[in-house]
């Protein structure tokens, strides 16, 4: 199931996606935090460690390219396989949870 | 590259978006199976909420679903059921003003990790049990086994 949690800021969507992930975990599912908040927070409201969150990175661009297939239409493909860009880019969450960040952080020195 | 990575990502994934949705790529629209709506108890948030509903109906999401959170008593209820029932709006949960997530948001400290577990713990698992019944009657209704 892919779900996007979506709402104005402090209505408590980044709370309610932190606890969606970490309960899904809990009954056995693989999950996939993403922080797509140009203010990112997920990691603080998942409870990843802060020496996870020193690691925390925005993925870079060039995790995807656009390729021609065989009718010359453009599609945008993956360069690396999920479970590199995993490995490469993702911090590890309390319950299993991986988090990635997928947002241009406007505030570096913000968390 | 956020619809690449839910392409080929694991079981499940959820995305925190930011508070406007409207930049959100035709690749990551593809990928959403569902958006959640999250809304508190007041116009402007409200106004938000059948804004954002309604752009995400107009981008192609079919399950979109509001969240009514930081409820503090029936009649808060009772105006969020109104303004979604005008809107065709469905709303999948009523979470209520629980002050744990307030207290653990103030010190930066997961609300799962509280002791007693809060109230809101035990709503927003009823969600999971929801989410997940709604995605297989999806599934059932598309033909999917």
């Amino acid at each position: 199931m892919k779900l996007a949690v979506s709402g104005k800021g402090g209505s408590g969507k980044t709370t309610l996606s932190a606890t969606l992930a970490r309960l899904f975990a809990r009954r056995g599912f693989s999950v996939l935090a993403i922080d797509g908040d140009p203010n990112p927070n997920l990691g603080v409201a998942l409870g990843v460690t802060s020496s996870g969150l020193a690691t925390l990175h925005p993925l870079p661009r060039t995790i995807i390219e656009e390729r021609a297939d065989a009718s010359g239409t453009k599609q945008t493909v993956l360069t690396q396989s999920i479970e590199d860009i995993t490995s490469d880019h993702g911090v590890p969450a309390p319950d299993g949870v991986t988090l990635m960040l997928t947002a241009r952080v406007d505030h570096p020195g913000a968390g | 590259m956020l619809g690449q990575l839910m392409e080929h990502a694991q079981q499940l994934t959820i995305v925190d978006m930011e508070a406007s949705i409207e930049h959100m790529s035709r690749g990551t629209v593809r990928q959403t199976d569902m958006m959640l709506v999250v809304t508190e108890p007041y116009y402007r948030s409200l106004e938000t909420t059948g804004r954002t509903a309604n752009l995400a109906r107009g981008l192609g999401i079919k399950q979109v679903y509001v969240v009514a959170n930081k409820v503090r008593s029936p009649q808060d209820e009772v105006a969020i059921r109104h303004y979604c029932a005008e809107r065709d709006l469905e709303i999948i949960a009523v979470l209520p003003f629980d002050d744990d997530v307030r207290q653990a948001d103030n010190a930066g400290t997961p609300i799962l990790d509280r002791e007693p577990q809060p109230a809101y713990v035990g709503m927003v698992d009823q969600l999971v049990s929801r989410l997940l019944a709604t995605t297989e009657q999806q599934a059932v209704g598309e033909g999917v086994a």
